[in-house]
């Protein structure tokens, strides 16, 4: 059986130019840099790294909103990549993003009831009467009270924006959602309802999603499968317990460490691994393993070859050398 | 098709709760009844154009009628009648103002002259060789020019001109600069950089160069006057809505609606468009008195309105040349035309704020 969502060797390059008139191109930012994954049905795949990383590049690569440089986005069988702009628009409403930012991703001149009934649009044009019950049921089950529908957004908290977020992404009855850290710009009080609406959601309406965020403790939570990208690329996938519970990948391992204990006595004698310097530029990758510059681990054998990921154990991967040795 | 939000809805939804919505220009006019400047700028305005439509029939005289002998009066200044006794057929009857009746006796001493007028001025009829001098009702409001035309006629049917000058040419530019703007600061890239590119070439070309051309190729005509400003004006606010654009598009609002994979033109003028109004509606208020002042310049050329019709900024052009003699000439046309921008500017202030959701709805 096919895969649901497969990403084959994806690419997403912005070219750097100089020069006015002769301009010429003097690289390139590897932003996203090869990336294989597939995904089955109604798997939740989270996706943490960074800032700076790719994550949010990726998503929208996937989204179809930022050209592949190279490789294909296949959604059920479909190649997006190589369809035509056209049909990739009548595709659009199988997958839907719930964005970061809440007070950036509503158009404040529309009231939820219009950003709604457009998004129920998408599929399938209604009468008013159909439309504005199905809007008000879209907020309730997004737990709004669908007596507000004629408000503007602006009227509304972060909390309850990135609930109107989700119910546009919702409406068009997507197979796909990626959601680009929906719970990172929200106040820590609201983000685990945000999450656990997110995860009731996709859980009853059979939802893939890739769920995307700096912080592996979020992704824990709510993911099947997590992946954890460095520079543009994956070093890491597996079951989520078990990357977070025993991470093969160095990387990982960091990530893993920062996550805080709500026990202080055990909090206080953990050892954390506190990682050198910033993230490499992704213009100017360094050579071989890309994590090496910060890699406690490092060797000579790490410069020289770039590690590609590899199966480790059963559904276990791993983009590292040392497996094994340490 | 499986209906995924409809299966885990419980409860259904109450009447009560499917709140109607109204409409976004019902709720801009609601708060912008709660703007007393903005409303006091369009009741101001609304008189104003009701004036230039109407009052003309009424005030006796029509803008072209002259009457040479009245020369420049002064407003409301007292008028005299001159009946001239003639050989042969009727009497030949003028006007006098009250300024010019003492150079009607230029042959007698100054203080003659003084005691005649002062017994004319008294409602005397006094006889002075073949002609009968005798007082008249007849008023000018705002006096009259120096071929004795009626000012205030002439400024109101005047304001005719310079309004529907001043609105249409707005439009056209409006239109034409809206839809060109958003549409290469929408597409970007290639489409972006030849759009403003001929835009740039327009705007590089001498305005009168343009318009005298039109006038060899179509001869003269007043529908030229609108299509001559608004290929000039259009071109600011082209230039204005594509860098809001600009700035715009890449707001996670409309990577949303790209996402939902709405058409391109339903982006523009759902999403983009609606959040550039107010840089619209300002711009397009000032846009106005440019036009009214380009099209004195245009009949100037020869291509606008064409005596004896006139417009405000023909009138105001008129006016400063006779400022130091007569000075109403300049005042009364100028006072409509500034009353009429400050109006403008109060209601597109207010406007602005009244179409933007984010000011209080109470």
């Amino acid at each position: 059986m096919s895969m649901f969502l497969e990403l084959e060797n994806l690419k997403a390059h912005f070219p750097i130019y100089r020069g006015a008139i002769f301009r010429r191109q003097i690289g390139s930012v590897k932003a996203v840099d090869g990336i294989n994954l597939q995904l089955r049905k109604g798997e939740i795949l989270g996706l943490v790294g960074e800032s700076g990383c790719g994550k949010s590049t990726l998503a929208r690569t996937i989204m179809q909103l930022i050209p592949t440089t190279e490789g294909a986005v296949i959604l059920e069988g479909r190649n997006l990549s190589e369809i035509s702009r056209r049909a990739v628009r009548t595709e659009r409403v199988n997958f839907q993003m719930i964005f970061q930012d809440p007070y950036a991703s509503l158009n404040p001149r529309m009231t939820v009831y219009d950003a709604l009934a457009e998004a129920i649009q998408t599929r399938q044009q209604f009468d008013k009467k159909l439309l504005l019950e199905k809007v008000g049921r879209l907020m309730r089950t997004v737990g709004l009270p669908a007596n507000q529908m004629r408000r503007y957004p602006h009227e509304f908290s972060g909390g309850q924006r990135q609930r109107i977020a989700v119910a546009r992404a919702l409406a068009p009855q997507p197979k796909l959602i990626i959601a680009d850290e929906p719970v990172s710009a929200l106040d820590v009080s609201i983000q685990s309802q945000i999450l656990n609406l997110i995860a009731k959601l996709s859980q009853e309406m059979h939802l893939t999603m890739i769920f995307i965020s700096h912080d592996i403790s979020v992704v824990k939570y709510i993911s099947d499968r997590i992946a954890v990208m460095y520079l543009g690329r994956l070093v890491e996938l597996g079951p989520a317990t078990e990357v977070v519970e025993k991470p093969l990948h160095p990387y990982t391992k960091a990530l893993v460490s920062a996550i805080p204990i709500p026990d202080p006595q055990v909090e206080r004698r953990r050892q954390r691994i506190i990682l050198q310097g910033d993230p490499p530029s992704p213009t100017s990758p360094p050579a071989g393993c890309a994590f090496h510059p910060r890699c406690p681990y490092a060797i000579a054998a790490c410069k020289a070859q770039r590690p590609e990921l590899e199966q480790k154990e059963r559904h276990r991967f791993a983009a590292w050398i040392r497996i094994g040795e340490i | 098709m499986a209906t995924g939000t409809a299966s885990i809805e419980p409860a259904p939804i109450r009447a009560d709760e499917l709140v109607q919505g109204t409409s976004l220009w019902k709720d801009a006019w609601f708060r912008l009844r709660k703007n007393h400047v903005a409303l006091f700028g369009l009741y101001t305005f609304c008189t104003i154009a009701l004036l230039c439509l109407v009052v003309p029939f009424f005030t006796g005289y029509t803008y072209e009628q002259t009457e040479i002998s009245l020369k420049a009066s002064a407003p409301m200044e007292p008028i005299f009648l001159r009946t001239e006794a003639r050989k042969a057929g009727e009497p030949k009857k003028s006007f006098i103002a009250l300024s010019n009746l003492e150079d009607e006796f230029l042959e007698k001493s100054q203080s003659d002259r003084k005691a005649i007028v002062a017994k004319i001025a008294e409602g005397e009829v006094y006889q002075e060789g073949r002609n009968t001098y005798q007082r008249s009702s007849q008023r000018h409001v705002f006096g009259t020019d120096p071929l004795g035309r009626d000012l205030l006629t002439r400024v109101l049917v005047g304001g005719r001109i310079s309004l529907a000058v001043g609105f249409a040419a707005t439009l056209v530019s409006v239109c034409i600069g809206v839809l060109w703007g958003a549409t290469a600061g929408f597409a970007g890239g290639k489409i972006d950089t030849v759009m403003m590119r001929f835009a740039d070439i327009l705007y590089a070309l001498p305005f009168t160069v343009i318009v005298i051309l039109l006038m060899v190729m179509f001869g003269r005509n007043f529908i030229l006057l609108f299509v001559a400003i608004g290929a000039v004006e259009w071109l600011n606010m082209a230039r204005i809505v594509r860098g809001q654009i600009i700035s715009l598009k890449n707001q996670e609002f409309i990577e949303a609606a790209i996402s939902l994979g709405l058409p391109s033109h339903r982006i523009l003028f759902r999403h983009l468009i609606p959040n550039v109004i107010g840089s619209i509606i300002i711009y397009a208020t000032l846009t106005v008195p440019n036009v009214m002042l380009l099209e004195a310049v245009l009949s100037f050329l020869g291509l606008g309105v064409q005596p004896p019709l006139s417009s405000w900024g023909v009138l105001i052009d008129e006016g400063s040349r006779t400022m130091e003699t007569s000075i109403w000439l300049l005042v009364c046309p100028a006072i409509f035309f500034s009353l009429t921008l400050f109006c403008l500017n109060f209601l597109g202030d207010g406007l602005r704020d009244a179409l933007d959701p984010k000011a209080s709805k109470d």
